[in-house]
């Protein structure tokens, strides 16, 4: 997530997202050098990348709603819950404001993950910076994209898509966590982890 | 003597004009206009200065305006003979008649720095000073109070936290914390 005094892009959490750091940097650098026909190469062997055919272990579906997100993990137990913004008000004191939810997405690392995207009513856009994911979702329609988390931690976004008065106010937050633990939860079939280190420990 | 030419009323600009093939109305106006023609007056003509046109102005990129700045007067005539003989014999009130009548100021004069920086400093500063009030009103008037999570130990712990989560582990935040010694990295020695 961005911290204070963050101007840039967040620490990448998906070898895509560290290309894309990777040619962000570079461009400018050779932008500022003047030579322009390098990273033209560059940016078309990352838009390739990016469309690359792999499979998927788990797959996610996202649904926006105004104003929360709700998943399925169709792919085992049925899972389905929604997933809230925390109100300030609510906030434990080290809470991250505007940012932490009540039911966070829980993901393998190390896995590819396909999540398909779609809205109840408006669009809505499900981003994850640290992953280099941002995907629209319309009504009516799927959206379909693959990413590959190769750290544990909590990774946040928020809606990008303008959808209403609370636009601003439901976020996106995946746990990453190692496979065995992954597959712990949906055995226990727990929609709510409250804290990330709990799972380290058990 | 020769160099001197007096612009012909009426017909300023005439070469100009019949090149373009103007009207009159073209005419009147490629001569400069009645405006350049009073302000030339009875003044001579000396060369082409920065656009032909015969403004007088001092300037450091044109050294040598189109007219000379002041009108024929008998005491120059005077002085002018003595120019035709032996510059030597000139003395220096002479010559400074001679400067003066051909230009307004010298080089120093004219490049000395004026007290205008005092006016823009000024206003500049008022300028400042307003900007400022506006934004103090703003914020103790109509400004609301920064959420809880703003406060200091609020801050602290959600700083405490990134730092457990590993957030921006390779360049961010939890890169400059040491993870052996529990401090910043900036604070070992």
């Amino acid at each position: 997530m961005s911290t204070w005094a963050n101007l840039g892009l967040q620490d990448s959490a998906s070898p895509l997202m560290e290309q894309l750091i990777f040619f962000h940097d570079h461009a400018f650098m050779l932008f500022f050098n003047n030579y322009v026909n390098r990273f033209l190469l560059h940016g078309q062997r990352l838009l390739y990348l990016l469309d690359e055919i792999n499979e998927p272990s788990v797959t996610l579906k996202s649904i926006g709603h105004q104003w929360y997100w709700s998943y399925e993990y169709s792919d085992f137990n049925n899972i389905e819950f929604d997933s809230y913004m925390i109100p300030t008000n609510e906030l434990s004191t080290d809470g991250f404001r505007l940012l932490d939810v009540d039911n966070r997405i829980v993901l393998p690392m190390n896995s590819q993950i396909r999540i398909l995207v779609t809205a109840a009513d408006v669009i809505h856009s499900w981003t994850v910076p640290a992953l280099g994911v941002k995907v629209d979702g319309t009504p009516g329609r799927l959206n379909q994209t693959n990413f590959f988390i190769n750290r544990p931690g909590l990774f946040y976004g928020q809606c990008s898509e303008i959808c209403g008065a609370n636009h601003s106010f439901m976020p996106i937050v995946i746990e990453s966590v190692p496979v065995n633990y992954f597959i712990k939860w949906i055995s226990s079939n727990n929609s709510s982890l409250d804290d990330w280190k709990q799972v380290l420990v058990s | 003597m020769s160099a001197l030419r007096l612009i012909p009323r009426g017909n300023a600009g005439g070469n100009l004009s019949q090149m373009m093939g103007l009207s009159q109305m073209g005419r009147r106006l490629a001569s400069g206009g009645d405006g350049i023609r009073l302000m030339v007056g009875e003044r001579e003509v000396v060369g082409y200065g920065i656009n032909g046109r015969p403004i007088y102005f001092d300037s450091q990129d044109c050294p040598f305006p189109a007219i000379r700045y002041r009108e024929v007067t008998p005491e120059l005539c005077a002085i002018r003979e003595k120019e035709l003989g032996d510059w030597k014999k000139l003395s220096l009130d002479d010559k400074k008649r001679l400067y003066r009548h051909s230009f307004c100021q010298t080089f120093v004069e004219f490049q000395h720095f004026t007290p205008e920086w005092k006016i823009c400093l000024g206003v500049a500063l008022w300028l400042v000073a307003l900007g400022l009030s506006i934004s103090m009103v703003l914020k103790t008037k109509m400004y609301g109070q920064l959420p809880d999570t703003f406060d200091e130990d609020r801050r602290s712990a959600q700083l405490r936290r990134m730092i457990q989560l590993q957030m921006n582990p390779i360049t961010g935040i939890s890169s400059k914390w040491c993870y052996e010694e529990n401090k910043w990295k900036s604070q070992l020695h």
